[in-house]
C-alpha cells in the first residue's frame, strides 16, 4: 500500500510481513471513502509544494538550517501526537474493542519518537536546548486543539481521516524527503532518522488502516465524518508547516 | 449539438528506428555514446520510433510539413469535401517558427482558403486544448467541419549539436545530467489529424465526443519539463534575457529539460483528476470499454492501477490500449496517432457503442486532461 505515493522507480514500501492480506476488498462505503481520502491526500500533498520551506526541497535549495527549523517545529506535534492517539483509544466503547487495540499498539510504537527527533536536531547542527525550549507554533496549536477535541468525542471513528493524512506524510518523509535532504544539505543519515524510521513503520500501519476503514466505514455518515476530519487535519497540518518559519522564540 | 470525429490521419517520418539505432540518428555527443541511454530506454519500453532528421541530423520534414501530411491523409479518408472545413486548429510544442502561429503555416501548406485558425501552445496537452476549442466551435454551430492537427519535431532539440554547443551548461558540468538526457531517449517525431463533423461518417466508425476536461496544477507545483532556462534554481533568466542567443545556447538555456524528481506529481494529479471526474459522476469506471493513455513510462502504470483498484475505481488492464511502444512518444501528437490506429487495429475489437476514456497528462507544469468518446456508426 502506498497511500497515494507513487514511486517512479523502486519497489513497494511495504515489505514487512502483513497480517492483513494484500487483496483486502473494501466494502462499498469504504471504497467511496477511500476515493475521497485519496483526493484529500493528493490535494494536501500537492499543496505542500506551496509551503516555502518545503518548496525548497522540490527546487533543490533546502539547507541544513531549513532542516533545523523543520525539526524544531515538528517536535511538539510528535509529542502531542501520542496524547491524542491514546485519548482516541480511551474514547472508544466496548463495542469497538478491535479498533481500540489497534490504536493502543500504534501509540506504543510512536510515543517516544520525539527523542529520536531531538537527536536528529543535534546531528543537524542544532543546540539541544533550543529544540527543548521550542513551544508549539500557531499551526501546531490549532492542529493539536482540534485533534484533542475530536478524540474526546465518543467513538471518534472520524480520526481515521486524521491518521490517513498524518501517516501519509510520515511515509512521504521517508520515501521522498529523507535521502533528498541529505543530498541537498550534506547532512548525514543521523540527521533524518526520524523521517526515515517513521516512514518505515507507517507502511505496516497502512495495512491496519485499510482493515479498520472497512470495519468502521459502513454508511454515508461515517464516510462524511472521516473525510471531513481528513480535510480539517490536512488544512491545519499545512498551517503548522506554513508557520514553521515564523519562529516564536 | 453532438460532434463526431469522422476521420483520422497520421504521419510518422522515415523508417521505424529500433532502440539500438536511436543514437545513430540523434548523434553521440562529442562522439561518445551516452551512459544513460540504455537505462532510460529500458524504463520507457519504447521499441521503435520515428525521426524527421537523418543520421547527419539534417531535417527531412519540417513540423509544418508533417502536420500537413497527417491532415492530407485524414482529409483523403473523409466523406466530406475539404471546402467544408471551416476551422483549422494546430497544436505543437514548438512550431518551425517562433512566430507566427503554426496554424498559419499549416494552412498555407494545405492551401485551405479563408478559414478560422487556432494555434495552441504547450506540451503534450496542447492537442487536447486545440481539440476542445474546435469541439466548442462546432458545438456553437459555427462550422460544419473542423480539422485538428498535432505535430511534434522534438528531435531538432535532441540532436547532438545542441548538447555540444552547451559548453557552460549543467550538461557540460556534470558527469551525468539526468534532467537534460531523460527526454532525449524518450521523445520522437510524428503528427496526427482528426476531422470533426456535426454528423457521423456515412460509413465505418466515428467517435462522438462526450466530454473533454482538464485540470492544471501550475499554481502549486514547480516547472517540471521545459525549454528556455539553464536549469539552475538560483538563475531566473530565460533564453531571451541573455545578451545573445548564442550565450543562451552555451549556457544550456535551449536544452529540453525534465526534472525527474518532480515527475511523481504528474501521476498523482492524474489520479486526482480522474477521481474528481468519478466523484462528479462524469466518469463511470464500470462503463469504460477502452482506456487510451498517453503515457511516457511503463513504470507509473502499475502503481496507478494498484491504488485505484483498492478504491474500487480501477480500470482492468485488458481495457488499456496504447501504441506508444511502437510509434514512440510524440508529445502532443501521441493521442491523435493513437486514436488513428485504435480505429484501424486488429489487436482489439472496437465496436459501436463502446466507450473510450483517454488520459493525456502533461508534465510541463502539471496539466492533466481527460477525454471521453462513444464509438458510433451511422
Amino acid at each position: 500500500m502506498n497511500n497515494g505515493n507513487i514511486a517512479i522507480e523502486g519497489g513497494s514500501n511495504g515489505t514487512d510481513e502483513e497480517s492483513i492480506p494484500e487483496g483486502i476488498v473494501l466494502n462499498e462505503h469504504a471504497q467511496v471513502c477511500l476515493q475521497q481520502l485519496l483526493r484529500v491526500w493528493l490535494g494536501f500533498e500537492r499543496d505542500l509544494s506551496k509551503v516555502p520551506l518545503l518548496r525548497r526541497i522540490d527546487l533543490g535549495t533546502y539547507t541544513a538550517e531549513d532542516h533545523q527549523v523543520f525539526l524544531r517545529n515538528i517536535r511538539q506535534q510528535v509529542i502531542e501526537g501520542s496524547r491524542w492517539i491514546t485519548r482516541t483509544a480511551s474514547s472508544f466503547d466496548r463495542n469497538h474493542g478491535e479498533i481500540r487495540s489497534t490504536i493502543i499498539s500504534h501509540a506504543v510504537d510512536e510515543h517516544r519518537d520525539y527523542e529520536m527527533l531531538e537527536k536528529d536536531y543535534v546531528a543537524s547542527g542544532g543546540v539541544l536546548e533550543d529544540i527543548l525550549a521550542m513551544e508549539k507554533n500557531i499551526g501546531s496549536e490549532a492542529l493539536h486543539g482540534f485533534l484533542m477535541h475530536q478524540s474526546s468525542q465518543p467513538n471518534p471513528i472520524d480520526l481515521l481521516g486524521a491518521m490517513w493524512i498524518i501517516e501519509g506524510l510520515g511515509e512521504k518523509m521517508a520515501t521522498s524527503w529523507s535521502e533528498r535532504i541529505q543530498e541537498l544539505t550534506g547532512l548525514g543519515e543521523d540527521s533524518t532518522r526520524f523521517m526515515a524510521y517513521h516512514g518505515h513503520n507507517d507502511s505496516e500501519h497502512m495495512e491496519r488502516f485499510y482493515a479498520t476503514l472497512d470495519s468502521v466505514c459502513v454508511n454515508d455518515i461515517a464516510t462524511k465524518r472521516i473525510v471531513k476530519t481528513a480535510k480539517v487535519v490536512a488544512r491545519l497540518y499545512r498551517l503548522q508547516l506554513e508557520e514553521m518559519e515564523h519562529d516564536l522564540n | 449539438m453532438s460532434v463526431y470525429i469522422t476521420s483520422t490521419g497520421r504521419f510518422l517520418p522515415g523508417p521505424a528506428i529500433p532502440v539500438d539505432e536511436v543514437e545513430k540518428v540523434l548523434g553521440a555527443v562529442h562522439g561518445k555514446p551516452s551512459s544513460l541511454r540504455v537505462q532510460i530506454q529500458k524504463a520507457n519500453k519504447i521499441q521503435t520510433r520515428h525521426y524527421a532528421i537523418d543520421e547527419q541530423q539534417q531535417t527531412t520534414h519540417s513540423n509544418t510539413e508533417m502536420a500537413a501530411k497527417a491532415a492530407e491523409e485524414c482529409l483523403d479518408r473523409a466523406f466530406v469535401g475539404r471546402e467544408k472545413v471551416g476551422m483549422l486548429a494546430v497544436a505543437s510544442t514548438q512550431g518551425d517558427l517562433p512566430a507566427p502561429g503554426m496554424a498559419s503555416m499549416v494552412q498555407a501548406e494545405l492551401d485551405l482558403p479563408e478559414i478560422e485558425i487556432l494555434t495552441t501552445h504547450g506540451i503534450c496537452s496542447s492537442s487536447i486544448m486545440a481539440l476542445k476549442a474546435a469541439w466548442n466551435s462546432m458545438r456553437l454551430d459555427e462550422h460544419e467541419a473542423a480539422l485538428v492537427l498535432s505535430s511534434e519535431l522534438a528531435s531538432r532539440l535532441l540532436k547532438k549539436q545542441r548538447y555540444e554547443a552547451a559548453t557552460t551548461s549543467t550538461f557540460a558540468a556534470k558527469r551525468i545530467d539526468f534532467s537534460t538526457e531523460f527526454l532525449r531517449w524518450m521523445l520522437s517525431d510524428g503528427a496526427g489529424a482528426l476531422l470533426l463533423q456535426n454528423k457521423p461518417a456515412p460509413k465505418g466508425l466515428s467517435l462522438r465526443i462526450d466530454w473533454i476536461r482538464g485540470f492544471s496544477h501550475a499554481h502549486a507545483l514547480p516547472t517540471c519539463m521545459s525549454v528556455g532556462s539553464a536549469g539552475r534554481p538560483e538563475d531566473t533568466r530565460t533564453w531571451q534575457d541573455y545578451d545573445t542567443y548564442a550565450e543562451a545556447e552555451q549556457d544550456g538555456a535551449l536544452l529540453l529539460r525534465q526534472d525527474v524528481r518532480l515527475l511523481d506529481n504528474l501521476m498523482r494529479m492524474g489520479v486526482d483528476g480522474y477521481l474528481r471526474l468519478v466523484e462528479e459522476g462524469v466518469s463511470k469506471p464500470g462503463d469504460v470499454d477502452h482506456f487510451l493513455c498517453h503515457y511516457s513510462s511503463h513504470h507509473f502504470r502499475n502503481k496507478i492501477l494498484e491504488m485505484l483498484n483498492k478504491a474500487g475505481v480501477g480500470i482492468p488492464e485488458e481495457k488499456w490500449w496504447t501504441n506508444l511502444y511502437t510509434r514512440g512518444n510524440t508529445g502532443c501528437a501521441s493521442l491523435f496517432i493513437m486514436l488513428d490506429e485504435f480505429l484501424r487495429t486488429d489487436e482489439i475489437s472496437v465496436n459501436e457503442g463502446d466507450r473510450v476514456l483517454c488520459f493525456v497528462p502533461e508534465s510541463g507544469r502539471f496539466n492533466t486532461t481527460y477525454l471521453h468518446f462513444t464509438v458510433v456508426s451511422q
